[in-house]
């Protein structure tokens, strides 16, 4: 069963973030983990929370939401991170990403995911490789890779605006 | 049998660099008698080890090659120039061909260099012929004295007694007793007294020995090279006993005819005494010649005094050579990594057994978590000592990149290299022989100028790069510094200004300046050669210094020169720290460069408005770290100093608490945490929280500047 998740790359997680659902392609998802101790590293990007201990290796932890524009808030038991696995300039990472919460796999042919929004969006369609529809309601599928191999940059649009104003 | 070719090939490839490596210094000094018989042994070696394994186009090859080197160690010919690229071309070669490369090129290089060499001994072949026509009785004084003694027959005694057990190696040695034979004229005399009576005899093992009397051209080396594949199996001594043929002597050969030699054992005085009765009156015919008189008494005096002391010469060498295969073995590297691995994560889990010791708070589980960490830290420190290299591996690569390139610039340059021994971590070396032969490169191409140019400067008209390695408190410098042009920081200036990369309103300093030919597409050069100067390549140096945690700075006089120097850190993996505290977060500081530990008031070191302190009455500036790391929450009333030495000054780290000793394995904090400035890696801890290491240096450019 596990295999077949992974070879199957029709798979997709999806996680809730600052109330609006996401989805990551399974491919690029080593394991979730509960929210440990984070060792802070001073003079890092905001969104950098840190790096923990994982197996022996040293993770960097990236809090999606700041990195998304969303606000902080307090974590809860329901937080946790996901550890991906994404390519940057030719090599593997490994990136925890701490999302509010983890929802489910969902199998979707690739037939059924639509092209990414055009300009006029909430989210840079850049960071959108495109949109699942279910039950009446849009998750966002995320390309990675793309997200958070770029450095610093607040991701969301309109919302800077918004959260400006 | 595959197996054993790949250890040959493993073992060639080593020859070939000692070859090269030899052949180089030959080329510095090449009157060096020893250089030019290592450098045929090892053409022996490979000859032989070729062979056996298979590889006839190498042994063929060296075969050839192998002939040269002989004529040259017996002075028959001299070491030149275009022979010596020759060697180093065929070197390139043989490399290839222990690659098992086998495109057309290197056929053709192969069918180049055969030629090259044949010719070479073909020629010689040629002159031998005319000297020896030349040397004809009549012309015979016209002709140099040394050539008449190399040219001309001398008499050795040869005592050979092989171990019982010779023939269990497959050797007879009936044929090495031929091929003497075949060196000139031979008398042998075999020695049977030491066969048993015919009961006791054991027909696998040898009890004969021999004494050889042997008139030859051939050096006394030759003679040795007969018997190099048994002479740890065997009591061999090889004497000139007379400067000339003794053969020719009538008297003497009555004598060894009759009763004297036949006797068994006859003792080398006694054969001394005869020789010596025999020149007295033997060479007076040839009075005429006195200096070979006198060769002949000093020859046999040395020949007395090498009698006496009991363990033999050659027996001394072999013995050396001996202890050397015992004293190291051959691991491959990737063992090595294994065992470092290994050692780390050793390292971690002692650290969790040490903390869950002392949280049991039981005394018999401490000592043994404490011992463990004793054990644990010398087995790091071996086996980090075991991954260390000297740099003198790389020299060889670099000296022969510096000949090659002088010959092709057409510019005479001396490279002179300091602190070979230095060692370092095996793979930070892997990682610096590129961007220091680019450095190298650099600094003949467009450092050190033609010939004319340094004449007209009043510079010596050889150049100088000079490459330089030492240690320097916890990292290891190495300086390349070249005598040639320099670099102008006008010029840089005003291409920097063009490319925009800086601008006019700000000044900036001499090193400022330098530093900009480390940005990418930078060059000054304004002719693009085949060597450098095509503005890559610094900024790659840079980037892969860097990569090993190194740094790279450049200092230049116009006119004077350019000293480039790479700083690096004598290890990547396992460092011994300070473990400190600031709130909840725990750094490492390298314990190399912690010098000594404070206690203050939190309160002096906030309020402090020029941040120094005094202690033992001395003045040392300090960085408040929570300020630095912007850390508020929970802090204690007295806090500690860290002094740590940063160039040659003392500097304080104002942290919280100071934890103890901690020997860290550093983990990569990975790429995306690259950019950060101030951490070199990060330490996971015994309760799985992480450290982060500082690197000192760089946090007190940081927050100083």
């Amino acid at each position: 069963m596990e295999d077949n998740i992974l070879k199957n790359l029709d798979s997709y997680l999806t996680f809730e973030l600052g109330g609006e659902i996401f989805a990551v392609n399974v491919a690029n998802v080593l394991q979730i983990l509960e929210l440990p101790n984070i060792t802070k590293v001073p003079k890092a990007p905001e969104y950098m929370k840190g790096v923990v201990n994982l197996y022996g290796s040293v993770l960097p932890v990236v809090d999606t939401r700041i990195k998304f524009g969303l606000p902080e808030t307090e974590y809860t038991a329901n937080t946790c991170i996901i550890v991906l696995s994404i390519e940057i300039d030719g090599t593997q990472v490994n990136i925890g990403a701490i999302v509010d919460l983890v929802l489910q796999v969902l199998e979707v042919k690739e037939a059924d995911i639509k092209p990414p929004p055009g300009i006029g969006e909430k989210y840079k369609s850049e960071f959108i490789q495109g949109m699942i529809k279910v039950n009446e309601e849009f998750i966002m599928l995320l390309d990675v890779a793309k997200v958070f191999s770029s450095d610093d940059l607040v991701y969301i649009k309109d919302s800077v605006n918004e959260t400006n104003n | 049998m595959e197996s054993l070719q790949k250890k040959f090939i493993i073992e060639a490839n080593e020859f070939v660099n000692n070859l090269e490596d030899s052949l180089l210094s030959l080329e510095k000094n090449p009157d060096d008698k020893n250089k030019i018989q290592e450098i045929f042994r090892i053409m022996h070696s490979l000859k032989g080890s070729g062979a056996m394994f298979g590889f006839d186009d190498i042994s063929e090859f060296t075969h050839n090659l192998e002939n040269i080197y002989d004529l040259i160690r017996n002075e028959k010919m001299v070491v030149t120039k275009e022979l010596l690229n020759v060697t180093l071309a065929s070197v390139d070669h043989l490399r290839n061909l222990l690659n098992q490369k086998s495109n057309e090129e290197v056929k053709n290089e192969h069918q180049r260099l055969t030629n090259i060499i044949n010719d070479i001994i073909n020629n010689k072949n040629k002159e031998e012929k005319k000297d020896i026509e030349i040397a004809s009785p009549i012309k015979q004084v016209s002709i140099l004295r040394q050539d008449i003694k190399n040219q001309d027959l001398k008499t050795y005694f040869i005592f050979f007694e092989p171990n019982e057990n010779i023939f269990s190696n497959g050797t007879n040695p009936l044929y090495l007793l031929d091929e003497l034979n075949s060196m000139g004229t031979c008398k042998v005399f075999s020695r049977l007294n030491k066969i048993p009576s015919i009961e006791n005899i054991n027909v696998e093992k040898c009890y004969t020995y021999w004494d050889v009397i042997l008139a030859t051209s051939q050096g006394i080396n030759a003679i040795s090279d007969v018997f190099i594949f048994v002479e740890d199996d065997c009591n061999l001594e090889i004497l000139e006993i007379a400067a000339y043929n003794l053969f020719e002597n009538k008297f003497f050969i009555e004598e060894i005819e009759n009763k004297k030699f036949l006797k068994e054992n006859i003792s080398i005085d006694e054969l001394q005494k005869f020789i010596s009765t025999l020149s007295n009156i033997e060479v007076e015919p040839e009075k005429i010649d006195i200096p070979e008189k006198e060769v002949i008494s000093e020859s046999i005096e040395d020949v007395v005094d090498e009698v006496k002391p009991k363990p033999k010469p050659k027996e001394i060498v072999t013995h050396q050579i001996k202890e050397k295969a015992i004293s190291t073995i051959r691991v491959s590297s990737e063992k090595l990594d294994q065992l470092m691995n290994l050692v780390s994560e050793l390292v971690t889990t002692q650290a969790r057994l040490l903390l869950f010791a002392e949280e049991s708070k039981d005394n018999e589980l401490i000592a043994i978590a404490e011992n463990v960490q004793k054990l644990s830290r010398q087995l790091r420190e071996n086996a980090f000592d075991m991954c260390l290299i000297p740099i003198q591996t790389l020299l060889t690569r670099f000296k022969r990149l510096m000949r090659d390139l002088s010959n092709e610039l057409n510019k005479d340059v001396e490279f002179i290299t300091e602190g070979a021994e230095t060692e370092l971590d095996k793979t930070i070396i892997e990682n610096i022989a590129d961007p220091v032969m680019h450095i190298l490169r650099n600094s003949i191409d467009h450092g050190i100028e033609s010939e004319e140019t340094r004449v007209r400067l009043g510079k010596p008209k050889q150049g100088k790069i000079l490459l330089k390695a030492f240690y320097s408190g916890t990292n290891v410098h190495i300086m390349i510094k070249d005598d040639g042009v320099g670099i102008d920081t006008e010029k840089i200036k005003e291409k920097a200004l063009k490319m925009g990369i800086i601008n006019f309103e700000t000044s900036y300093s001499k090193k400022e300046l330098l530093n900009l030919i480390l940005i990418s597409g930078f060059s000054t050069s304004k002719n693009v050669t085949d060597v450098s100067g095509r503005g890559v390549g610094m900024d790659v140096v840079k980037r892969n210094i860097e990569e090993i945690r190194g740094e790279v700075e450049i200092d230049s006089v116009v006119n004077e020169g350019t000293t480039i120097t790479i700083k690096l850190p004598l290890t990547l993996s396992i460092i011994d720290g300070l473990l400190v505290k600031i709130n909840n977060t725990c750094f490492i500081i390298p314990l190399s460069a912690v010098d000594r530990i404070y206690e203050a008031d939190r309160s002096v070191l906030e309020n402090s408005f020029n941040n120094i302190i005094v202690f033992e009455s001395k003045q040392i500036p300090f960085l408040y770290l929570r300020h630095e790391f912007d850390i508020t929450d929970n802090c204690p009333s007295k806090q500690n100093l860290v002094v740590v030495n940063y160039e040659d000054k003392q500097i304080g780290l104002a942290v919280d608490t100071v934890v103890g000793e901690y020997q860290a394995v550093l983990k990569p904090l990975g790429k995306y945490l690259n950019k950060n400035e101030i951490f070199s890696g990060a330490s996971i801890l015994g309760d799985g929280t992480v450290a982060l290491v500082m690197d000192t240096n760089k946090v007190i450019n940081k927050f100083t500047n």
